[in-house]
């Protein structure tokens, strides 16, 4: 497997919130999505990823590399996109592409241009006049235009419409198609689920599950039943599992291993598989963490 | 040159330029008194110029740029430094000037070389204040140290023209004596600021890569 990251033992501690031993392995070529209520630390660990806050301990290698030693290499090779997207605030997208332009060594002013025209974002209007969803836009579009081969991006969707997210998520899915390697976090799936491949769930400052999203979706099934169809104890498996007047259901983290015995239910129909979705995963372990 | 530079020189050059213009021009025309009194000035207006860059600086910004802390704090120290600089050598050179006529003497070349040496530190010290706890909490701080390095300033002014007791910082004994030698005395503080800075710098660079207080 060819790592792109590679983060160790990442701890970081905020007044309030800590990040404890979080570490965390992606794939080149991925779409990876960092998953996780508010608060679970899903900003942290990324701003720590892309260099923009220190941690108290752990390692974070990218591309080879460390920002220790080669923060100004790195930051060329990795695009950022904060939650809050910060701009001189009186000042215009034009203004910010040439501001910027001598520090990228692969700046490509035109392809800049045509991804803000693409977005719809009006490169003459200043930023304090942009909407968050534009703003938004505006840090996309210099993130995607200086060839970073690793792409940092916390909550790329919010504040966006609907049309926008998903010629985002298009493109992000093309740019992982070309070798680019993605990380997205967000609180709620919204469409990040259908694209990431590989999947972490943080809560409460630690990693509660990675895994590759098929997997994920191999393993976790919902399974509706009535009641008295399948035996007690298998109950006692289910993630999740609710007793409802017109039929029991239960989120099982392991269908292959559950498989033959809800087999009798299933070939009688007195039972039916369903497919769970990452909130539904993300939902079991916040309930019960 | 420098995107950084380019954006917060403005400030710095605009503080600079009223700073002389406003003031330093007194050198050239008034009395002894001008040299004892403009250049306490000096770190007021550094420090306005500094808090107007800094309250529109966006460093969260900078720190998705492919751009080491350290050139950061180096760019910043830099125009503290020109600023300092430029303002020293105009007023040197006018102190020097007016050697001729009697109304600046060799020790008014020592002071005006150490209020512009503490000025450089001062704003240095302010600008590693902004990194460690952000603008919010050094605003207040920097507005009462301007509002009361202003009050000082008017209340040595009064005091100077209307009591004959009140001691001139720039006749006081040591920088008398250091202006027994003035171009010795003066390039000996220049460096002992500068090793200052430099100093300074450093300790700058390490409390802002390990600051988010200013992002």
């Amino acid at each position: 497997m060819d790592t792109v990251l590679e983060a160790t033992d990442l701890t970081k501690d905020y007044e309030d919130f800590s990040l404890r031993g979080v570490s965390l392995t992606v794939r080149r070529g991925s779409i990876s999505g960092v998953f996780g209520p508010n608060g679970a630390g899903k900003t942290t660990l990324l701003k720590v990823l892309a260099a923009q806050a220190p941690v108290r301990s752990g390692k974070v290698r990218l591309l080879g590399q460390t920002y220790e030693t080669s923060e100004r290499d790195l930051k060329n090779r990795v695009g950022y996109v904060p939650q809050e997207p910060t701009f001189y605030p009186d000042k215009t997208a034009t203004w910010h592409a040439r501001f910027v332009a001598p520090y990228f060594a692969r700046w490509d002013g035109a392809g800049f241009y045509s991804l803000l025209e693409t977005f719809r974002v009006n490169p003459l209007k200043k930023v304090k006049h942009l909407s968050g969803g534009q703003k938004k836009l505006l840090s996309l579009a210099m993130a995607l235009s200086h060839g970073a081969e690793l792409l940092i991006l916390d909550e790329p969707t919010a504040g966006l419409d609907v049309v926008h997210r998903r010629s985002l998520l298009d493109r992000l899915r093309a740019l992982a198609a070309d070798g680019s390697t993605v990380i997205v976090a967000s609180h709620i799936t919204d469409g990040l689920d259908e694209i990431a491949e590989d999947v972490t769930f943080l809560h409460d400052g630690r990693v509660v599950l990675h895994a590759a999203a098929d997997d994920l979706m191999t393993r976790w099934k919902w399974v509706h039943y009535k009641d008295g169809s399948l035996d007690r104890a298998i109950e006692g498996r289910f993630a999740t599992f609710r007793r409802q007047p017109f039929g029991n259901r239960g989120l099982t983290d392991d269908f292959p291993a559950l498989r033959e015995a809800v087999a009798p239910a299933l070939a009688s129909d007195d039972a039916r598989v369903e497919p769970a979705s990452l909130e539904d995963i993300l939902l079991s372990f916040v309930k019960e963490a | 040159m420098d995107p950084i530079l380019r954006r917060s020189s403005f400030f710095y050059v605009t503080a600079l330029v009223t700073y002389l213009g406003l003031m330093g021009r007194f050198m050239l025309t008034r009395d002894w008194t001008a040299f004892e009194l403009i250049p306490l000035f000096l770190p007021v207006w550094l420090i306005s110029g500094m808090l107007a860059s800094e309250h529109d600086e966006r460093y969260a910004f900078l720190r998705t740029l492919p751009l080491a802390d350290r050139a950061v704090v180096r760019t910043k120290f830099t125009l503290i430094l020109s600023f300092v600089s430029a303002a020293w050598l105009l007023m040197t050179a006018v102190a020097a000037f007016r050697t001729g006529d009697g109304v600046a003497t060799p020790p008014t070349l020592v002071y005006v070389t150490l209020v512009c040496a503490t000025a450089l530190l001062v704003g240095a010290l302010y600008q590693i204040g902004i990194w460690r706890f952000g603008i919010p909490v050094m605003f207040p701080v920097i507005g009462v140290s301007v509002a009361a390095g202003l009050a000082l300033a008017v209340i040595h002014v009064a005091n100077l023209k209307y009591r004959d007791e009140w001691p001139a910082l720039s006749q006081v004994g040591l920088v008398e004596w250091l202006g027994g030698a003035p171009w010795v005395s003066s390039a000996v503080i220049v460096a002992l600021a500068l090793w200052a800075y430099r100093a300074l710098m450093r300790f700058g660079v390490r409390v802002k890569a390990a600051s988010e207080a200013h992002l």
